[in-house]
């Protein structure tokens, strides 16, 4: 069997894939995560963004003071279209069900 | 380690002085970067200096959509070259851009959208387009989770295709450095100047506190363009609108075509990785805010407005989920059409602006002409036609392209 | 079919099927919980190295327990209670005779995969592997049958929301309510005694541009439900979740996230076979190890976790082998900011993840929205042991805050 240390599960990104990035110059947590598909998966990085930017501070890559993660955006949770379909265009100002 | 920078890099080495300065390293500039040194044999030196990294701004952010299915005639006949470069692009690059052909489908509901789409099957099959009028019955044959109740005519043509939009920059990027131009990463101009002296030359100062002089600079920024034109006092009409767009949980295939329904300006297609990316058209209020200032936030407005029409149109969407959304900045010109061109005052700033959406699927195709006529001389119509000069113009009409979607 | 790595008290009264297997279950069971009680450890294969995936958060996060569950695609089999006659499928998971796809890919990409490069030349071949590639990705197919149970939707404009009912956000709300402000409190997580304002969903999106927050019910979506709220104080007590630690083999099915199993534990009383491997830090890894009863080891000890469709030992660097049916992943914690950081909250790094960053005493955060931002316990790097009473101070703070404004 291959040895793979997974980095992202999701999207199969193993060590391997990040050193490839890091060959071909890309550096930023935003880079590396376009180029290797990092964190694009169901998971949405919650489970490997960590992982990576610990991998780069331990190397030197990152500054641990600086560095900061990836844009967080909607939707935290899977959330259904027919849910989302629900919310009326302007949600009322008081509280109740519509 | 050997490091590449093959996709460039915040360390390149800038020249004092290059023939050509591309401003903005989205998939215009780059292609026009690569097309320049392939033209040029390598002998011109090209410079291209990108704010953040590749694939940050539009070029990064849009859902990939490549269609010939116009309105107006001199677009279809562009975006026919461009999907025909698309085709090997692959293979020219050296990357793969998962460019598949499923065709685009357009729904029509209203009377207006019925005119529009048989108007332009008859353009497209004069000038050889394969684009085909369909039943709502043929709709649904293509896409059989559609519903189709009110529709009352579909357009289809088969060669429309989606592709992987990040690979097109990487690519190009990639290519262009291999020829020799520089790629300089995470640098913005901050301010641009004409060289003293009578020369038509420009001094550009950069965040990094560097300079670099040029023959020619190409404003390839799109929805940044504003700030940097008004440096040089340039005042064009274009100016950013954001739009959203969202991807779904990856499902397997089951969608060949992009569908676009005109009623609500809602698009769908399936990427290659089996998302559903999706988007609707917005109100465009908050458009008359500062143009220099770049909204890439979300709505909760918009995924409820295209949950609502995507469940409407593809009623099977309802148990679906989706993953992401984000934005991305449109850099919209007033009647449609790019402003493209020399600009007036400015002879030697070519200005690569204002496509309102549809720039990243024009890119291989305005790359290339524009590197033609700065290389070899060569001309092309839309060269004057979406000259920048073309809003002092008295015979402006105002009309441009009509079917702008999103 | 490996043993299963949870073990129960007594006989479960119901079954379900899975890929045409019968799997006892238990009321109050979620189908991860089943199927790796069961030694059903793998529900999907990966995306590029088709190997062998399942359950490993057990809480919701990560995305390789996805499952068709009752007809609907990629349903998060950890959030999903289960019932008696359920039907459950695996995804993505070609099952048939033939070569072991994992053991192919292993032969053909030994060193790793580089999607972008591969097989780009000639074009023909490219074709062919798109087509290729198109059917391997995605996971879930389109649902059985169009949802037709409606959504409910219901909008509150509370006093304070507070997401997280676990130690910190407990202690907040209680303490919140205690001193009369109406607090809505939000858990994706069902379970527990609960308030009337206890609502069982999770929260998917912040938009501080609008000053909404959003929440859905997780999974089971028997009951839709969709809130927006709008609350004069938010109170972000997400807590902390497991990243995944650098190991040879940290993919296999069987190795499980230390705080999804000890929940797990706490909600349904399993017992856990005898050959146990905790690899973690010393802290808190050692302390993880004791409370199983199982072996401790530290990440630099172990050269690679093994086993194909289930996990066979663990090797160590000295070449020991230590046989093990479950491996259990105790790193530090990182804190869950994404929705503090969808709020606008700063974060800084703290070793193992990101954390909200407060302005002290109190616990505010400084933040765009129309509310007044708090962050509790683990999201803001509180040790567990503390969140309890740093709920509990920001509460105070709060209420402190809002007696000085009304």
């Amino acid at each position: 069997m291959s040895h793979r240390v997974f980095v992202c599960r999701c999207e199969d990104v193993t060590t391997h894939e990040i050193e490839d990035a890091l060959d071909r110059g890309l550096s930023t947590v935003e880079e590396i995560k376009r180029y290797t598909g990092l964190g694009t998966g169901p998971c949405q990085g919650k489970e490997c963004m960590c992982t990576l930017v610990g991998l780069l501070v331990s190397r030197g890559l990152a500054d641990a003071d600086a560095v900061q993660p990836f844009t967080a955006r909607p939707p935290a949770e899977a959330v259904t279209f027919g849910a989302l379909a629900a919310v009326p265009e302007s949600p009322p100002e008081k509280g109740g069900a519509s | 380690m050997t490091v590449t920078n093959e996709m460039g890099s915040a360390d390149a080495a800038l020249p004092q002085r290059a023939d050509v300065v591309i401003v903005g390293g989205g998939v215009m500039g780059l292609s026009t970067a690569y097309q320049l040194m392939r033209l040029s044999k390598g002998r011109l030196k090209v410079v291209v200096i990108e704010r953040s990294y590749l694939v940050s701004g539009a070029s990064g952010r849009n859902g990939g959509g490549v269609r010939m299915q116009w309105a107006d005639r001199q677009n279809v006949e562009l975006m026919m070259r461009s999907i025909d470069i698309c085709k090997g692009l692959a293979q020219e690059l050296g990357i793969n851009t998962w460019f598949r052909q499923g065709g685009y489908l357009f729904l029509a509901r209203t009377p207006q959208a019925e005119a529009q789409l048989e108007r332009n099957a008859e353009l497209h099959h004069h000038v050889g387009a394969p684009t085909r009028l369909l039943s709502p019955e043929a709709a649904r044959e293509i896409v059989p989770q559609l519903d189709v109740t009110d529709v009352r005519v579909a357009t289809y043509n088969p060669d429309d295709a989606v592709v992987f939009p990040w690979a097109f920059v990487w690519g190009y990027a990639a290519q262009a450095v291999k020829r020799g131009a520089v790629v300089r990463t995470h640098t913005s101009v901050e301010r641009i100047e004409p060289e003293p002296g009578g020369r038509d030359g420009f001094a550009l100062h950069l965040s990094t506190g560097e300079s670099i002089e040029a023959d020619t600079v190409i404003n390839a920024t799109g929805a940044w363009s504003v700030g940097l034109n008004r440096s040089l006092g340039i005042e064009l009409p274009n100016h950013p609108h954001r739009h959203e767009i969202m991807s779904s949980e990856p499902l397997k295939p089951f969608l060949d075509p992009l569908v676009v329904d005109l009623a609500c300006g809602l698009y769908f297609s399936q990427s290659t990785r089996g998302e559903i990316v999706a988007g609707v058209s917005m109100p465009s209020e908050g458009d008359d805010a500062d143009p220099t200032e770049i909204n890439l936030g979300s709505s909760m407005l918009f995924l409820g407005r295209l949950s609502r029409a995507l469940c409407r149109v593809m009623p099977i969407a309802r148990s679906l989920k989706v993953l992401r959304q984000w934005s991305g900045p449109y850099d919209v010109s007033p009647d449609g059409d790019a402003i493209l061109g020399r600009t007036p005052g400015f002879p030697n700033l070519i200005q690569m602006c204002g496509f309102t959406g549809h720039g990243f699927m024009m890119a291989p195709v305005v790359g290339e002409l524009v590197a033609r006529n700065l290389v070899q001389g060569k001309d092309h119509p839309v060269l004057s036609r979406w000259s920048p000069g073309r809003f002092d113009d008295p015979s402006y009409t105002g009309r441009g392209e009509t079917m702008i979607i999103g | 079919m490996a043993s299963g790595i949870l073990l129960r008290r007594g006989d479960p009264p119901w079954t379900l099927d899975y890929d045409g297997r019968s799997i006892p279950c238990a009321p109050g069971e979620n189908v991860a919980e089943a199927l790796l009680a069961a030694g059903e450890l793998g529900t999907t294969r990966s995306l590029k190295f088709r190997r062998h995936r399942g359950p490993y958060c057990l809480s919701g996060d990560c995305g390789t327990c996805l499952a068709r569950v009752d007809g609907e695609p990629n349903v998060r089999a950890c959030l999903t209670p289960v019932h008696d006659g359920q039907k459950v499928v695996s995804q993505n998971r070609l099952v048939g005779r033939g070569p072991d796809p994992s053991a192919l890919a292993d032969k053909f990409f030994a060193k790793g995969m580089d999607h972008h490069h591969l097989m780009v030349r000639p074009r023909a071949l490219n074709e062919i592997m798109k087509e290729v590639a198109r059917n391997l990705a995605g996971l879930g197919t389109l649902p059985d049958r169009v949802d037709g149970r409606g959504a409910t939707f219901r909008h509150e404009a509370p006093d304070v929301v507070v997401i997280g009912r676990g130690q910190a956000g407990r202690a907040a709300s209680q303490e919140i309510r205690r001193r009369g402000l109406r607090c809505i409190a939000l858990e994706r997580m069902p379970g527990g005694a609960k308030h009337d304002d206890d609502f069982d969903a999770g929260v998917f999106g912040i938009y501080p541009d609008e000053g909404l927050i959003c929440a859905a019910a997780v999974e089971p979506r028997a009951t839709d439900r969709i809130f927006t709220l709008r609350p004069r104080h938010l109170v972000v007590a997400t807590g902390a979740r497991d990243p995944m630690i650098l190991i040879d083999g940290n993919d296999t099915p069987g190795v499980v996230s230390a705080r999804g199993l000890v929940a797990a534990m706490s909600r349904q009383h399993f017992r856990l076979p005898d050959d146990v491997v905790v690899i973690g830090p010393d802290d808190p890894g050692a302390r993880i190890a004791r409370g199983l009863n199982a072996r401790h080891l530290r990440p630099q000890d172990v050269e690679r976790i093994e086993g194909s469709d289930a996990v066979d030992h663990v090797r160590l660097t000295d070449g020991t082998r230590i046989d093990a049916s479950l491996v259990v992943l105790a790193p530090r914690p990182g804190p869950a900011s994404e929705l503090a950081r969808q709020a606008g909250a700063p974060v800084r790094w703290n070793g193992a993840g990101f954390e909200v960053q407060r302005e002290h005493p109190g616990g505010r955060v400084p933040s765009p929205g129309p509310w007044t931002l708090w962050a509790a316990g683990e999201v803001a790097g509180v040790p567990t042991g503390r969140s309890a009473h740093d709920g509990q101070v920001v509460a105070q703070a709060l209420c402190h805050r809002e007696g000085a404004e009304s």
